[in-house]
């Protein structure tokens, strides 16, 4: 699918954030009557979870008729492109096949097969208002999901979790380390279950998330200061409504979010970008989604996981590259006419936290430290 | 390479005799043995003893050696006493197990003291800072430099001025120990140890000297004073500027004690002082075995039950002493320190580290009572207690007296999962029908009924298994609504102040309140409304009151006898 001249922003009427708030419940830590969220028609949230949308079975055989896992992953690969003759040397077979990787090379086609999805389902976004014949269905029932960078990954181990552990890796990342703060803060909010014109700023952050006493989640309601020094290339404008308790923002043509794995910062390039979430007082839940730049994705990936890595999620990058060059479904480059985007989401949660913006900032409203009154009349 | 230290059998076995011997016992049968160096010969009478705390050895160490002195200690824990634990001290005891940790403790400081340090391990050297001399060679000894540093250290430990044969010894204790170990600062570590096991150092002995103002009577020695003072406003031993005033005979005039307790409560010290008081008076050592269920409250980790221990102590120090509010405001206030973890139990946006946050006036977030720590401390793991809020309130801040539960007590009715009873109102209302129970929930629960818009882990909530909370209830007399309504009661009550000036005493003269002394409380207690209930005020008239320095006719004792300290000693230590 060849991306539409003209993206529309769709009312969500059996959206697939609706599914993913059903599903998955937010891990509200505390009752909501307890927390005070919407302070002078603003709410904010920090990012806890972030991963590539894709729809998965517990046997795979839905979505990954060729088999649950990639046969050919770089061990195995190797073992084929090198076979012990007793003269080669580190240089001509470890380095070459390393280097192959910096070097990747999609016009020539792969001597190993790689297993796309190619079932039905798929969770995600209808990104351009259409239902094509490449687009998947969402598991709720909704026409139309385009996210041809599931069909790339969807059947590779490293990307389905329990086994795979890219979704372990990117929920430590989170975790752990600071780069990837990612804060929205919604304004002219009214109501989080009806407002037809709000607004959405992406921030980076600056400060811990705090995990509540379980371990297993995170407290809602810590203080999170903008970065406004080296996060500024972060901060995006989005405008958007709320219907039925459903933010669903208005595509911008270029969106970058900070993105962080085994602490290489970095970032995710989308065009299109949007978000969709099932907004709580507490938290928030649903889809990134936009045309993702293959080159930043590939690169990202190359750059932050090891061979080591690579070799135990079955993930062998020269044949990914190939595939994602293939699937690549949106921006053509004007020179080559090849596409240079790929359809995709990320499922996305957060919590609720009061946003704070630095004094030099216009918003520095919202910075003071006394609380709004409305919003103690709220808690009492 | 770590500086380990060696000390001889017989040296420190001499030291430890030391250690144990009655220091109001001064005699010449006790003045045998390598040890028998140490034991004091100060005649003065004995009006009391206490024993040093945890947190005041810990001050006392920090300022004289610096605070990044790492002491692993655990103290066995005191005996609360007419509210405090501060006067249980008077009471305490030194048993073996308490002796071994003493001596861990005093171990710790003296190797760090004299530390060289060692790079590769990260250990700073410390000798060249806190030794204010070089031995000639440091592989022996060097008596001039050991009488320098000794004479300091024992001068503030000892709180007194060390006469010149008893520094003597311990300078020739040091040099015997550094020629066994070839080490002029192993001589030094080991005296030091020794010093901190002495119980002139471990306890706080109130010697006497005459009166001059009340001929035949006792009043506190000047250097009894000056400790009494500094526990009193610094929860330390005093340091040299006090010390200096004692034996310069300041402190025996009106006009000195005026100017050293001024100059105390200016200092930076009081703050250290003030929060172990008010640690101490609201019983927040249970914050040591504090936790909750985080299952029933995930949001309330234990970061944020110690953050919440210092919020209120921090916000004490701050309304109450840097700006000077009436001490009843504490409980009305809108106003209390915040920090960044706790803004999500309270539900609002913090600044970085501790800062001023207000609340709005129709918040139901109302002075010390809707704090956290107020709040989570007295309630149970996994629900809240309006009994226990209640009780700590009768107890903590009103000086009164709640009797403990009977034995037989039946909590069915409050613990079964499947009563129809929906509130903790509803669950003790059937709990009061018992009439054993009945006649002390009564004084109690009307109180922490108020609180029930918080829960277990002090975070608000409007309604309980989805029932509103009736928040309404009565204080001696004082109806009212909801928890600000209880704040007025509990500001108006004319037992706050009293008992604040009750506790304050206690604490500072660090024994409990007699019968006699209802008086004196009474009288301070005017005193303190007649300056506007400023805690400053309270703390100068107590401490340049008659009574602080004074001793009474019948607390003044004889000398004891060496046979009658051993005894002494002997009870304490069982």
């Amino acid at each position: 699918m060849t991306r539409t001249s003209k993206l529309v922003l769709r009312t969500l009427t059996a959206g697939a954030v609706l599914a993913a708030a059903a599903t998955s419940a937010p891990s509200s830590t505390r009752a909501a009557d307890a927390i005070p969220q919407l302070r002078n028609g603003s709410i904010g949230y920090i990012i806890t979870n972030l991963h590539w949308a894709g729809y998965k079975t517990p046997d795979a055989k839905a979505e990954c008729p060729d088999g649950k896992v990639n046969p050919w992953g770089p061990r195995e690969q190797f073992k084929v492109m090198y076979p012990d003759d007793g003269k080669r040397t580190v240089m001509d077979t470890h380095f070459a096949f390393e280097i192959s990787s910096w070097y990747p090379d999609a016009e020539t086609p792969d001597r190993f097969p790689f297993y796309e999805a190619k079932g039905k389902y798929s969770t995600g976004l209808n990104l351009d208002g259409k239902v094509g014949p490449n687009d998947f269905t969402s598991p709720d029932g909704e026409p139309g999901i385009d996210n041809q960078l599931f069909r790339t990954i969807g059947c590779v181990e490293n990307y389905r979790p329990p086994e795979g552990t890219t979704t372990f890796y990117a929920d430590k990342a989170i975790m752990e380390e600071r780069y990837n703060r990612m804060l929205i803060e919604l304004t002219g909010v009214d109501s989080l279950e009806n407002d037809n014109d709000v607004t959405v700023t992406m921030y980076r952050g600056l400060d811990e998330l705090v995990a509540d006493a379980t371990g297993e989640r995170y407290v809602s309601g810590t203080t999170m200061r903008v970065d406004a020094r080296w996060g500024k290339k972060f901060v995006q404008t989005f405008k958007g409504k709320i219907v039925g308790g459903a933010l669903i923002t208005e595509p911008v043509a270029f969106g970058q979010i900070p993105w962080s794995s085994f602490s290489l910062p970095t970032v995710q390039k989308f065009h299109d970008m949007r978000f969709q979430l099932r907004l709580r007082p507490d938290s928030a839940v649903g889809y990134i989604g936009g045309y993702v730049d293959v080159e930043t994705w590939y690169w990202q990936t190359m750059k932050s996981e090891s061979t080591h890595h690579q070799s135990n999620g079955q993930t062998t990058l020269n044949s990914l590259y190939k595939v994602l060059r293939k699937n690549a479904d949106a921006y053509p480059d004007p020179a080559t006419g090849r596409n240079t985007a790929i359809s995709g989401s990320l499922e996305a949660k957060f919590v609720q936290a009061f946003i704070v913006h630095p004094p030099t900032d216009n918003k520095v409203a919202s910075a003071q430290v006394t609380a709004a009154p409305s919003q103690e009349r709220r808690e009492r | 390479m770590t500086q380990h230290f060696f000390i001889p059998a017989a040296v420190l076995a001499g030291l430890m005799m030391a250690g144990c011997s009655a220091p109001s016992a001064p005699s010449a049968s006790a003045a045998k043995g390598p040890g028998a160096a140490l034991v004091t010969t100060d005649p003065k009478p004995v009006a009391g003893r206490r024993l040093i705390t945890e947190e005041q050895y810990l001050n006392t160490i920090a300022h004289m050696f610096g605070p990044d002195i790492e002491v692993v200690a655990q103290f066995a824990p005191m005996q609360r006493t007419d509210g405090l634990l501060g006067v249980g001290a008077a009471q305490a005891g030194v048993p073996a197990g308490q002796m071994v940790k003493f001596q861990r403790a005093a171990r710790q400081v003296a190797a760090q003291v004299v530390s060289n340090g060692n790079v590769t391990l990260r250990i700073p050297s410390r000798q060249d800072a806190l030794i204010p001399c070089k031995p000639a060679d440091a592989a022996k000894a060097d008596d001039a430099c050991a009488r320098l540093f000794l004479g300091n250290t024992a001068r503030l430990l000892y709180r007194r001025p060390v006469p010149e044969g008893r520094l003597n010894q311990f300078v020739a204790e040091a040099a015997k120990a550094a020629t066994l170990s070839h080490n002029f600062y192993t001589g030094l570590a080991m005296v030091l140890e020794g010093m901190l096991l002495s119980p002139e150092v471990l306890f706080i002995t109130d010697r006497t000297e005459p009166d001059p103002e009340r001929p035949g009577q006792q009043r506190l020695d000047p250097y009894s004073y000056a400790s009494r003072l500094s526990l009193l406003l610094w929860n330390a031993y005093p340091d040299d500027r006090v010390l200096k005033a004692a034996e310069s005979g300041e402190l025996s005039t009106a006009k000195g004690r005026k100017r050293i307790v001024e100059m105390m409560l200016d200092s930076p010290r009081l703050e250290e002082g003030m929060r172990a008081f008010f640690d101490d008076m609201l019983a927040f050592d249970s914050f040591a075995s504090l936790s909750k269920d985080p299952a029933a409250y995930p949001g309330e980790t234990g970061l944020t039950l110690t953050a919440a221990r210092e919020q209120t102590l921090r916000t004490i120090y701050y309304l109450l002493v840097t700006k000077n509010l009436d001490y009843r405001d504490l409980f009305t206030t809108r106003t209390m320190l915040m920090s960044p973890i706790l803004g999500t139990v309270y539900g609002v946006p913090t600044a970085p580290g501790w800062q001023p946050y207000t609340f709005p006036a129709d918040s139901p977030r109302v002075g010390l009572l809707t704090q956290v720590s107020f709040l989570a401390v007295n309630a149970h793991p996994a629900r809240s207690s309006a009994t226990r809020r209640g009780k700590a309130l009768r107890e903590l801040l009103l000086c009164q007296h709640v009797p403990l539960p009977p034995p037989n007590v039946d909590f069915s009715a409050l613990e079964d999962p499947n009563s129809a009873a929906k509130t903790a109102r509803d669950r003790l209302t059937v709990h009061r029908k018992n009439p054993v129970c009945a006649g002390c929930h009564r004084i109690t629960d009307p109180i922490g009924l108020a609180l029930e818009n918080f829960d277990g882990a002090g975070q608000y909530r409007a309604a309980e298994k989805g029932v509103e909370i009736d928040t309404s209830g009565a204080l001696d007399g004082q109806n009212f609504r909801d928890a600000a309504g209880l704040a007025q009661a509990l500001h108006d009550h004319p037992s706050l102040p009293s008992c604040l000036v009750r506790r304050a005493y206690g604490y500072g003269v660090g024994a409990p309140l007699k019968d006699g002394d209802t008086e004196l409380v009474n009288q301070f207690t005017k005193q303190f409304a007649a300056s506007g209930y400023h805690l400053r005020d309270l703390l100068q008239t107590i401490a340049l009151s008659p009574a602080f320095l004074q001793v009474t006719p019948q607390e003044t004792p004889k000398p004891a006898t060496p046979k009658e300290a051993n005894a002494q000693t002997q009870s304490r230590a069982e």
